[in-house]
């Protein structure tokens, strides 16, 4: 249903700002729970529980001092963190979280923009967000930036064919491209995540990747690059790349979420289903937790067993579950 | 006031379209013109979406914007030199060629266009609500455009396959150095 323009504007605000609220709590959260996992207590200090935390390190990094490089290259160097914080933040406007609401006279939609190829928007989104790391770390003149941003590149590549072919089942079993529509589909049938496991894992496994997160963090395996490519980058430039990788990480779990966990729907119920947001944001909170579990858990891969499994294991296994699930649709129908 | 809108995005979208070509060529430094082809390639899909074909646009930024422009990126960070001005332009008898070469076929163009569709332009093309959605965008390539379809297919899986041989190939003389020291030699001659 159509909307005016102006809710659609107050909704993308909205949604912008709970979606960096997020992030930086999502900063406390993952220090908080590594903390505890490793036997101490993570920050305390700030507020009660360390809970201003976020909110101090934005102050210092704000106040920090914006270091130059002599030999980087300005434009690219400065426009770098804003694409990719642009586009990070921008993928999440797809990403349906509610039923809808009448509210007074107008039907405010659950999603701020839908768009019939919704899904397709995001990974182009995604795939324009990789050239700000690294135009970054090439601009940044220095050997391990650019190193940095050669494995970033490598491994974002190798790992994005992976990610698309595995939500090629769900789009095929669901029949379309819409997020919006996918959510639907899976109101009164199985979760996609009990038919498309295999995607789900591939998914899961490949996000990971896409976002850089331990064990898949070589473009920033500080024994060997310092910092990879925002070696060069500090202050609040640096904060926009920082943003960046965990609004991304915000943003796939939502994806992640809205094709095989039933997005907004409360399971096995429709009664609640005008508390969409909630849902989705108990699911979010569910999925980044998975998240920093896995950084805590498992060591970070070689660079050789990180390509190989790429582009031996994950890739095939993603295509079979793509062709098989082809052919189940077509032999249903 | 929507139609005004139209008329300023699309003369954003060609001029930037225009400009970016112009600088893909004009640059010399590699990473320059690698980064002005994504513009263009950005320009272009904006002027898609214009048309109502809001899959293409989407496939022209993920596929060409997105995967293949990382590639290019990918090896002028590796191999290209830095020239730190962007600025620097080959022999002027070539740029006086490519210029001349350009305005002809600009002429060409225009020309055929006025001649085969001078009438249509002024009016509006009629399109239904599927237009340009992926489910007729498929149809078309599974039935019309069948066979160019698998021809590029095939194309790309001899260039997979090609890229594959070759570096294997070179792999097989890193370690093996009689090999390598053969072909070196052969190299030179």
């Amino acid at each position: 249903m159509s909307e005016p323009w102006w809710i659609s504007a107050i909704k993308g605000f909205v949604i912008i700002n709970i979606v960096l609220l997020t992030f930086a709590y999502t900063t406390l959260l993952e220090r908080k729970a590594l903390g505890r996992m490793q036997l101490r207590y993570g920050p305390n200090r700030a507020g009660p529980y360390g809970l201003l935390q976020p909110i101090a390190d934005l102050v210092k990094l704000v106040r920090k001092e914006s270091f130059f490089p002599t030999a980087a290259i300005d434009i690219p160097y400065i426009l770098a963190p804003v694409v990719s914080a642009f586009t990070a933040l921008a993928a999440f406007a797809v990403i349906p979280f509610g039923n809808g609401w009448n509210i007074w006279r107008y039907h405010v939609n659950g999603v701020v923009a839908n768009v019939p190829i919704s899904l397709i928007l995001v990974f182009a989104l995604g795939s324009i967000g990789i050239y700000g790391f690294i135009v970054g770390g090439w601009a940044s003149e220095s050997k391990y930036s650019l190193l940095g941003s050669m494995r970033t590149c490598a491994q974002l590549v190798s790992y994005e064919v992976s990610l698309a072919l595995s939500v090629l089942g769900v789009v095929i079993t669901a029949g379309s491209l819409s997020l919006v529509d996918i959510v639907h589909n899976q109101a009164h049938s199985l979760w996609y995540v009990v038919p498309q496991a295999v995607g789900f894992l591939v998914f899961l496994i490949s996000g990971v990747a896409e976002t850089s997160r331990a064990p898949f963090d070589l473009p920033e395996a500080e024994q060997e690059l310092v910092a990879g490519y925002h070696t060069e980058y500090s202050g609040m430039r640096w904060g926009l790349f920082q943003m960046a990788e965990y609004v991304n990480m915000i943003t796939l779990s939502g994806l992640a979420i809205t094709l095989f966990l039933g997005g907004w729907h409360f399971p096995f119920a429709h009664g609640v289903d005008f508390l969409g947001p909630l849902w989705f944001f108990l699911k979010l909170l569910a999925l980044l937790f998975v998240f920093i579990w896995l950084r805590a858990t498992l060591p970070r891969l070689r660079y050789d067993q990180l390509m190989s499994f790429g582009w031996k294991i994950l890739l095939p296994v993603a295509t079979v579950n793509a062709l098989i699930t082809a052919l189940v649709v077509v032999w249903a129908n | 006031m929507a139609n005004v809108l139209v008329w300023t995005v699309w003369v954003i979208a060609a001029f930037s379209c225009l400009a970016s070509g112009i600088a893909v060529v004009s640059f010399s430094n590699p990473f320059f013109s690698a980064l002005a082809l994504i513009g263009n390639l950005a320009s272009l899909a904006v002027l898609y979406l214009l048309l109502s074909a809001e899959f293409v646009a989407a496939g022209q930024v993920l596929v060409y914007a997105g995967a293949v422009m990382v590639m290019f990126l990918f090896v002028t960070a590796y191999l290209g030199g830095r020239a730190d001005a962007p600025w620097a332009g080959g022999p002027s008898w070539q740029q006086f060629g490519a210029v001349l070469a350009a305005g002809a076929i600009l002429v060409e163009v225009i020309v055929v266009i006025g001649l085969k569709a001078g009438g249509r332009l002024s009016h509006e093309a009629r399109i239904d609500s599927g237009f340009g959605s992926p489910h007729r965008i498929g149809r078309v390539f599974l039935t019309d455009h069948l066979l160019a379809f698998e021809i590029t297919s095939i194309v790309l899986l001899v260039a997979a396959v090609g890229s594959v041989i070759l570096g294997a190939h070179s792999r097989r003389s890193e370690t093996t150095g009689e090999l390598v020291h053969n072909e070196e030699a052969r190299a030179r001659t």
